[in-house]
């Protein structure tokens, strides 16, 4: 394990240097608005701080209307009991898709594109009983391709196409439910990484193009309207598919911007035994640098609260 | 009331076939059709050289043969009912003939029944190439249930806009794994051969070959009913020409004990009612002896004995302790797994991923049909223990899940010349990000993270063979080396023995919410109902 976490932070380190070298071109802008925070930041139980963080921004039914289609992306790609910290935990993806149901929403649709096989990841990852009994909510795992539907990026560096699951595409609006854990080739996963849980093609991201690129191309077409990431516990090394160091944060962070989010999501655990800024990971300072977000957290407007 | 019987036992059989998968209960005994198949179990137990305990539940369908008579083909056995069904469908205005070479043709089911018993003793598991059951769940394995698949599949594309209109989320995205194996087509051809025959005679298979159908004959006079024919006879021949199976004589008043299955067709034609099947305690009979004449049973042993000598004595068995193929976790040892197996296909039909294949002459003809596992195209999933399970000789060991993931089927070697990190220097860590024993890390060589297995932490299980980006032959396979096979006792101990550690991380498989750690919010956890 001693060595595992030398080479990670070797990894870390260089992305540290990339991350000051392009950092420059970055320009945060800055909130001025009272209400309006950046981010929310509850420590507690998932429940009870999903619930908060959701408070913060005025409640779902911002996010949500009467009547209209949602798309939760938890991640649920292993076929994985929470404790492991490789899937977002069923209780924030339950108190989300609840309260959707409670702001008027017709249905809300879990989904995730799963590594593992379909059957296996709803059933170990426990989102689909803690999804049960609420009505109007269906966990779907998808593994075909005819589930997916090709769509340009206008925008794209490295990728000019992708295809996204039709669901996604035909939602009127997309939460993101990433949980937070390190990731082999990224540093961390978190919601913009979580992304990829959405398209069809993810072989092509470690073979043929540069991930970190390609994660922020993806970010240009794939937009949640809000990020809640689960970070009631770390999972810090073993990541993505674990098993590996599982601290307990006690958290939910929570932000209509992916970046800030994240880059927040960064800062509360040390990945592979050492403390990393958002900066420091290369997809979201790429994300940033194109004006999808928010990266410096001391400039972050960050509602905090315990419960 | 036949008929019922029969579509029932094939309904049951069929049912315990499909139920043959992750995640199948304890109590559920799919595999009970071959169980209760004496010859597979004779075979087995010959063969290995080893009672095996679920093999003995052959006794059973033995001691009701010994009470009732033959019943098992004419009212249990999933192959005849297919066959009579099949029939129906295509043959039923064909008028037979009775062959020239009946007499002679109706003894080709005990010498073959030799020639396989003969090939067990000899240490060559031979009767699955005939054993009704083990060709049945075959072809249901490689033909039957991949199609039924992509028939359920295509339904559900052909109704999925309609689904959806209304709005029926579940079927919207239904979609079921559709599984594929390499010997499809063989088993088609021979199961298609099986029927055709019946060209020739109505259940010339069940008359004249079977070796199952030959085994219960040897018995079968001695059981209770027996076809009697009373004096009302008018000797019309009715009976005699819709016998099923041919077994009565010129004289209608007479039965070929060994091949009556009681069908009772002859209750049912006979104008005269003259026929029934009364309870008798009189034993066999002068039609049931089997004359089998010394010539065709000397040749019969011969040949059993020099197929035996000719499959066991090949490159193949030299090797079988260097082999190169990856059986299942829990598989016993070469050489007694390949005498053990009956090639039943029910393990490659549960596996969970579809990692089990069929071999064809990958170890010899011994090895024909036995499962290995194709890891370039699927994993052992830790999750599921399910081939074991419903192995009915056990060639396959049913372990807990602990004990599965601790039988190391091998173990990954990575090909520094294919891997793209290595050849390279791409980024590429899906070998180490699916691995879910963390058996690979990656150490700094040559400025970059490179991938190194850790070997006493792989267990072979494959995902990142499967995984592996390059195009081909995957950058990092699993060979057999340091694979864990045991006839008997614990393969946690061993590999701890070993020094091996497997931390997969099934996870709890009794978790449950509540039990995490996590409340939800001042309720006591009970399950909510919204409406809206």
């Amino acid at each position: 394990m001693d060595k595992h976490e030398k080479i990670t932070r070797r990894r870390f380190l260089k992305m540290a240097a990339a991350g000051a070298a392009l950092g420059v071109a970055g320009r945060p802008s800055f909130s001025f608005a009272k209400e309006e925070y950046d981010l929310a930041v509850i420590s507690g139980e998932p429940v009870a701080a999903t619930k908060k963080a959701l408070e913060v921004f005025g409640g779902i039914s911002r996010f949500v209307k009467k009547g209209i289609r949602v798309v939760l992306k938890p991640n649920m790609s292993f076929a994985r009991t929470p404790d492991v910290g490789t899937t977002t935990h069923p209780l924030v993806v339950a108190t989300v898709a609840e309260a959707c149901i409670r702001a008027g929403a017709r249905q809300v649709l879990i989904l995730d594109y799963t590594l593992h096989r379909a059957e296996l990841c709803l059933e170990r990852t426990g989102i689909r009983e803690a999804c049960r009994n609420i009505s109007g909510v269906y966990v779907q795992a998808v593994q075909e391709r005819k589930f997916f539907k090709e769509i340009p990026i206008p925008q794209g560096k490295v990728l000019d196409r992708v295809e996204v699951i039709k669901e996604v595409l035909d939602c009127d609006v997309l939460i993101n439910l990433p949980v937070a854990k390190s990731h082999s080739a990224t540093g961390v996963s978190l919601g913009i990484k979580g992304l990829m849980g959405l398209i069809w093609d993810r072989e092509s991201f470690h073979s043929r193009v540069n991930i970190n690129h390609a994660l922020s191309d993806l970010a240009t077409v794939i937009k949640p309207q809000l990020t809640i990431l689960d970070a009631t516990r770390a999972l810090t090394t073993g990541g993505p598919g674990g098993p590996g160091k599982v601290i307990k944060t006690d958290l939910i962070i929570a932000g209509t911007d992916p970046v800030a989010v994240d880059s927040y999501g960064v800062s509360i655990a040390p990945w592979y035994g050492q403390n990393f800024k958002g900066r420091q990971v290369e997809h979201l300072l790429f994300a940033h640098q194109r004006g999808m977000g928010k990266i410096d957290t001391d400039q972050l407007k960050i509602y905090k609260g315990t419960l | 009331m036949r008929t019922i019987v029969q579509a029932l036992s094939l309904l049951l059989f069929s049912l315990l076939f499909f139920l043959a998968t992750y995640k199948l209960p304890d109590w559920l005994l799919a595999d009970i059709y071959l169980r209760l198949d004496p010859l597979l179990g004779l075979n087995a137990i010959f063969a290995a050289r080893e009672v095996i305990g679920r093999s003995l539940w052959g006794l059973v369908t033995i001691g009701a043969t010994l009470l009732i008579g033959r019943f098992f083909c004419g009212y249990i056995c999933p192959m005849g009912i297919s066959i009579d069904f099949l029939n129906h469908l295509f043959f039923r205005k064909k008028k037979y003939k009775i062959l020239k070479t009946e007499t002679s043709l109706r003894k080709a089911k005990y010498l073959l029944l030799i020639v396989f018993v003969m090939a067990a003793i000899t240490g060559l598991s031979l009767a699955f190439l005939m054993d009704p059951i083990a060709l049945l769940t075959r072809f249901y394995t490689f033909f039957i249930y991949p199609l039924a698949i992509t028939l359920i599949n295509l339904l559900l594309d052909l109704i999925r806009p309609l689904s959806k209109a209304l709005g029926w989320i579940t079927l919207t995205h239904l979609h079921y794994f559709q599984p594929v194996f390499y010997m499809s087509a063989i088993t088609l051809l021979i199961f298609g051969g099986i029927i055709a025959l019946n060209l020739l005679a109505p259940r010339f298979w069940c008359r004249y070959l079977c070796p199952l159908g030959a085994m219960l004959s040897l018995i079968s006079p001695l059981g209770i009913f027996k076809r009697r024919v009373s004096e009302e006879c008018n000797e019309c021949k009715k009976c005699q020409k819709n016998c099923p199976m041919g077994a009565i004589l010129d004289d209608p008043r007479k039965t070929h004990l060994q091949e009556c299955f009681q069908c009772r067709t002859c209750v049912h034609v006979c104008p005269q009612n003259a026929i029934t099947f009364p309870a008798s305690l009189s034993i066999g009979g002068e039609y049931s002896k089997i004359d089998l004449s010394r010539r065709g049973f000397i040749y019969s042993l011969a040949g059993g004995l020099g197929v035996g000598f000719l499959a066991t004595h090949t490159p193949f068995t030299r090797l079988q302790g260097k082999h190169h193929l990856i059986r299942a976790p829990g598989a016993i040892p070469e050489t007694e797994f390949l005498r053990t197996c009956i090639r039943c296909g029910e393990c490659m039909k549960s596996c969970l991923t579809n990692t089990l294949q069929p071999c064809l002459w990958e170890s010899g003809f011994s090895g024909l049909w036995t499962p290995k596992m194709d890891l370039r195209l699927a994993p052992c999933d830790q999750n599921c223990n399910v081939c074991g399970k419903v192995c009915p000789t056990q060639a396959i060991r049913s372990v807990s899940l602990e004990e599965k993931n601790h039988a190391k089927v091998g173990t990954a070697i990575l090909l520094k010349e294919k891997c793209l990190v290595w050849a390279q220097n791409k980024i590429c860590l899906i070998c180490d990000e699916i691995c879910p024993y963390n058996a690979i890390v990656f150490r700094p060589v040559e400025g970059y993270g490179r991938p190194f297995v850790i070997a006493s932490k792989c267990n072979g299980c494959g995902f990142c063979e499967q995984r592996c980006p390059v195009l081909g032959d995957s950058a990092i396979v699993v060979v057999p080396d340091g694979e864990i096979r045991l006839k008997e006792g614990s393969y946690v101990v061993e590999a701890k023995k070993l020094q091996l550690e497997f931390k997969a991380d099934p996870g709890d498989d009794k978790f449950i919410l509540e039990g995490s750690g996590f409340k939800l919010d001042g309720d006591t956890g009970e399950k909510k109902k919204v409406k809206y």
